[in-house]
């Protein structure tokens, strides 16, 4: 076969261009990895692999293997984890089997894959990479030059024998969508595009404020350098042989980018250079619903030209395009008063009522649209029936679904495959139904979540859909299926649902560019677009400083009450609120007030709950915890501020015996030496004669006057006993 | 209906010239060949691989078999007609030795016949001749009957043509032509272009508008100032290359913002465009999205309009729909990437029709015409029942 390929790509290519090109690279290999390694298109990827998910009414695959036959690969090999025999069934059965397909293509199984590493380490182990090779992701829609980023590659290299990645990038605008998924921070070197260091920072709707810490020995001899967060990574990467065996070194590298680039760029030992290819063309992964819609409407927005659906990459396909991006393929039956609105692609023997309105919308094969219905920005898979007078607004109907009349399905709903839901259902915002009982599973007990949930050795796992009757309808059938990520902390679970959702909440997805240059003190960020830093300035001094504040008090709090709750080690919850204190900026007076308001919460707690007696809760906390504040005051006025700290809030904590709290706090710091006799004395003099607290300082008083006594006597004694002082009382 | 010749031994060749076929569809699909002129000659040389290795009993077998080929190919990229265009044309070559070749046993056989395989319309003398022979549908069915009469006495009636080396000879000489079709050109346009003229063009990236200019320069030692249409958005990039070229070669040049067009055509000698297709009705295809505008402008101020085409772009097709003729490119290239839901719908047009109203000639490799010609040239080299390949005659 390879021969008889040879012999035609010879007599047809006439233009000496391609030959030369052909014979240059001759075996050009490519790696597809067919899995994305997440969960975000549950429940459908229970059924059928993300990869072979239609997008415009083809599979996501075919746009990857598309994008590879222009770049001229001649061997292409696709990871295939879940779901692998339905990639493979699918791929012997596609046009890439076909002798005349551009290159040869063959599927490898990788069951136990879990992530990037491991598919990577899997291909590492069989030995089948022979020289360079795009690593690529399945889901890419792309219509970037190879040639270029090829060539750039090849200079690259050839001016750089440590170079063993490329990265393409593609520029985005400062509001784009594909860009919130993964966002990270690029540092570039500014004159050959070297990446320097590589970044996640958080998505825009987590709390957490981002900052970039970069060693400075990684900026040595680097001239001029420069940060970026506008970049859309597209997972086109070209790599040496080297790089699947640095991922066997590092058994326990993960992720292609946040384990291995960032492990290669920080390590000194390996000392390997990864350059990033920055162009203009269109590039994007589908990751989640939300990227799938943007891109849906990209690509019949003509964004990736020449890749056009009426290009008909797939051989059965007869699309031809009308102004206004509608496509039709041949043996659509359009009622005569039905509305086809912009942005629309109908797949062919589609039969549409009368006064249906559709816009912005991709409607697939044979589906039967009735009467009077609205269809706004919503993707109806093949097969798909939907009854008259329906409602349908930002949703994904899957194959075989049956809506019946009058349904009104909300933004973002998400129906499955087969799903039947009977007449007058309405299905609120963000639903998704699943036409099967889709079995939950545990990320954590993967490690990393997985595409798919039918792993037969997880039998035991819980069924979370029943039979939900109170969306279909009686005569329906349909699972709902929630989100197993419940257990996770808040945060992550909003960040989830943010990613998930399909619907156009589109302000709070927008990553924003003024975190990450409220951060970077040290270096200064150049921006490609002037409006970002015009932006930035305003936001910074307007009315970051007083919400910062009050952001830290809560997370502060929080922190300090899981580490409790968790029962984690000091260094670790100091840690963690060092690393809050320093993103958000504050004093350690606003740590100190934290930990002492969480503290006392957790005082209140246990006395509330009658486990502990008040004088027990207050030693058991402050004795454990109390310790924090030695790393939260460094000199004599901070102790003191500590212990007015320690006062006011006791006091507006509302315990029964706040004087008994206050006391038992006191003496339980100064028995384990984070405070001594001095400082207390000090602050007392200053704190006794103010009536305010005279309530919470009952105690107190008697104890600093019996503290004092003994002091004395002590100095009296003290040639004998010093340690006594602490165990005596 | 399967040959009796294709025998087991065939089916390696069958397959080899499949793989070349679908290659060079994909390739089709994939837009990765972009000139007009590099498809016009590897459609040629698909054509000429697919004659040989094809198998018939028949020679109206094998005008099927190109027929469905030219019709994949025309669908698998319907704004690309020169691959239809030089298939139809050794279509007419096949079919003109054929009636030859019928014409023949005719004689031998000394049948009478009124007419030959299928009406000619090369003259307005057999447009009048047509409704007649509609009216008379009864004498026509005979005359069909009589003609697969004929049919059948010709299959059996061993043909002395060799039609596989007709159509190969077709070729090649097509291929000939193709190659040397800008010398034609160049022959007429020296003529047409005065000293000191001023002159527009808003089509960069043709070839032919290149080697016609740069050629009046060398030949005749005329100076002539042309100026170039920017072509914003798709063009930019090639208009500048264009102008570059023309510089290197003692032309003066001037690039322009194509808004400028109005403004300065009443000082414009004469407009030159490329042209990507030329329909039946003097119409054109133009390569760049602002050519129908300069056309429309140029007609204003009474300036010619000279389309410079090779043969084989010259199509027998008739424009009826325009939009489904002219092709939309990328959106990236006019504004920069926005959310989907928040930006505008962009229309960029890469290709233009301009209406045979509004330009004066065509040049051609074969003479000048007027667009009102063109039909007639058209007929010359296709034959009508070759119009519409995909469906059955």
């Amino acid at each position: 076969m390879a021969g008889k390929k040879g012999k035609s790509g010879g007599k047809s290519a006439q233009n000496g261009l391609s030959k030369g090109e052909m014979a240059q690279d001759d075996r050009l290999q490519a790696i597809v990895l067919t899995d994305s390694f997440e969960t975000r298109f549950m429940p459908l990827t229970s059924v059928k692999p993300k990869c072979l998910l239609p997008l415009a009414n083809v599979p996501l695959i075919e746009y990857t293997l598309e994008f590879l036959a222009t770049a001229n690969a001649k061997e292409v090999l696709l990871v295939c984890s879940s779901h692998a025999t339905q990639i493979n069934e699918y791929i012997e059965q596609s046009k890439w089997n076909l002798p005349w397909s551009p290159f040869k293509v063959a599927t490898i199984m990788s069951p136990e894959a879990r992530s990037v590493g491991d598919a990577m380490r899997d291909l590492d182990n069989r030995g089948v990479i022979t020289g360079d090779f795009i690593l690529i992701s399945g889901d890419v829609i792309t219509n970037v030059e190879f040639d270029k980023l090829y060539d750039f590659h090849k200079k690259m290299r050839a001016k750089d024998k440590d170079h063993i990645l490329t990265m393409c990038l593609s520029k985005a605008s400062q509001y784009h969508r594909t860009r919130s998924f993964e966002p990270a921070a690029f540092i570039l070197d500014k004159a050959d595009d070297r990446c320097l260091y590589y970044q996640k920072i958080p998505t825009a709707f987590s709390r957490e404020k981002s900052a970039l810490e970069i060693d400075p020995e990684l900026l040595e001899n680097v001239e001029e350098f420069t940060i970026r967060n506008d970049l859309i990574d597209c997972r086109i990467d070209i790599c040496s042989p080297l790089v699947p065996a640095i991922f066997q070194e590092n058994f326990d590298y993960q992720m292609l980018r946040s384990d291995f680039v960032k492990g290669i760029l920080s390590s000194d030992l390996l000392s390997k250079h990864v350059y990033a290819y920055i162009t203009d063309e269109h590039a994007a992964r589908v990751e989640s619903w939300q990227t799938y819609d943007s891109i849906s409407q990209d690509f019949i927005g003509r964004w990736c030209f020449p890749l056009t659906l009426d290009a008909n990459i797939m051989s059965d396909q007869t699309y031809s395009y009308e102004s206004g991006h509608v496509y039709k393929e041949k043996d659509v039956v359009l009622a005569q008063s039905c509305k086809i609105g912009r942005c629309t692609a109908i797949g062919s023997r589609t039969r549409i009522g009368e006064g249906t309105t559709i816009e912005n919308s991709v409607i697939g094969r044979n589906c039967q649209i009735g009467e009077n219905i609205r269809i706004q920005n919503s993707y109806i898979w093949d097969n798909a029936v939907i009854g008259n007078k329906s409602i349908i607004d930002h949703c994904i109907v899957a194959n075989n679904a049956v809506l019946g009349q009058n349904v009104t399905l909300d933004d973002g709903c998400v129906i499955g495959f087969d799903v039947r839901i009977d007449d007058n259902m309405e299905v609120p915002s963000g639903t998704r139904i699943s036409g099967t009982p889709v079995k939950s599973m545990h990320p954590q007990d993967f490690g990393m979540s997985d595409d798919e949930s039918s792993d037969s050795e997880k039998e035991d796992d819980k069924i979370i859909g029943s039979l939900a009757v109170t969306l279909v309808g009686s005569q329906g059938l349909g699972y709902k299926y929630e989100s197993d990520l419940s257990d996770m902390d808040e945060e992550a679970v909003d960040m989830d649902k943010v990613a998930n959702d399909l619907s156009n909440r589109l302000e709070e997805a927008c990553l924003s560019d003024d975190s990450i240059s409220s951060a970077t003190t040290r270096t200064r960020k150049k921006r490609t677009m002037s409006a970002n830093s015009a932006y930035t300035d305003r936001e910074e001094n307007a009315s970051d400083l007083e919400e910062e504040e009050e952001d830290f008090q809560v997370e502060g709090i929080a922190t300090v009450k899981r580490a409790i709750e968790n029962n984690h080690d000091l260094d670790t919850a100091l840690l963690e609120l060092n690393t809050l204190r320093m993103s958000m900026n504050v004093t350690y007076h606003e740590v100190r007030d934290a930990t002492v308001i969480a503290l006392l919460r957790r005082v209140h707690h246990f006395i509330a709950t009658q486990t502990l007696g008040c004088k027990e809760a207050v030693t058991k906390v402050f004795g454990q915890w109390g310790l924090l504040f030695r790393r939260q005051a460094f000199d004599p006025e901070e102790y003191i501020d500590l212990m007015d700290i320690l006062m006011n809030r006791t006091s507006e904590q509302g315990f029964e015996k706040p004087d008994l709290v206050l006391f038992s706090a006191l003496n339980t710091l100064y028995d384990n030496d984070i405070l001594d006799e001095d400082l207390i004395y000090r602050w007392w003099d200053a704190v006794s004669q103010d009536p305010a607290f005279d309530e919470v300082k009952r105690l107190t008083a008697k104890w600093v006057e019996w503290l004092k006594e003994a002091d004395e006597e002590s100095t009296e004694e003290s040639s004998e006993d010093e340690e006594d002082t602490s165990e005596e009382e | 209906m399967p040959s009796s010749a294709t025998s087991s031994a065939a089916t390696s060749t069958n397959n080899d010239i499949n793989v070349s076929i679908e290659y060079f569809i994909a390739r089709l699909k994939r837009r990765q060949i972009d000139d007009t002129y590099a498809m016009a000659l590897e459609t040629l040389q698909l054509l000429k691989r697919f004659i040989s290795a094809a198998r018939w009993n028949h020679v109206t077998e094998l005008i099927e078999q190109i027929r469905q080929l030219a019709d994949r190919l025309e669908k698998a990229q319907p704004a690309a007609f020169c691959c239809g265009n030089v298939i139809r044309r050794v279509l007419a070559v096949i079919r003109d030795e054929l009636e030859e070749d019928l014409r023949d046993t005719m004689v031998t056989t000394a049948a009478t016949t009124n007419t030959v395989a299928e009406p000619m319309i090369s003259s307005m003398f057999n447009l009048l001749q047509k409704p007649e022979h509609q009216q008379q549908q009864q004498q026509q069915t005979q005359e069909q009957q009589q003609q697969q009469q004929q049919h059948k006495l010709q299959r059996n009636h061993k043909s002395k043509t060799d039609f596989r080396q007709v159509a190969i000879q077709g070729i090649k000489d097509l291929i000939d032509e193709i190659t040397n079709i800008d010398d034609g050109i160049q022959q007429i346009a020296i003529d047409l272009i005065h000293d000191h003229e001023i002159l527009l063009t808003p089509t960069p990236e043709s070839k032919t508008v290149l080697k016609f200019l740069i050629k009046t320069r060398e030949r005749s030692n005329r100076t002539f100032t042309v100026l170039v249409t920017e072509g914003f958005p798709n063009n930019t990039s090639k208009a500048h290359e264009f102008a570059k070229k023309l510089a290197q070669h003692n032309i003066e040049t001037i690039i322009i913002p194509d808004s400028a067009v109005f403004a300065l055509m009443s000082r414009v000698g004469k407009v030159i465009i490329g042209t990507k297709a030329v329909f039946i009705n003097g119409g054109t295809i133009a390569s760049a999205s602002g050519v129908s505008l300069v056309c429309e402008c140029a007609r204003e101020f009474k300036t010619p309009v000279f389309a410079v085409a090779g043969l084989y772009k010259l199509s027998p097709l008739y424009p009826f729909d325009v939009e489904k003729l002219v092709e939309f490119g990328g959106s990236k290239k006019v504004l920069p990437h926005m959310d989907p839901h928040k930006r505008l719908d962009i229309i960029n047009p890469i290709t233009a029709y301009v209406p045979p109203e509004n330009i004066d000639i065509y040049i051609t490799n074969i003479g000048g015409f007027a667009p009102s010609f063109i039909y007639r040239i058209a007929w010359d080299n296709y034959k009508q029942v070759d119009v519409n390949v995909g469906q059955a005659p």
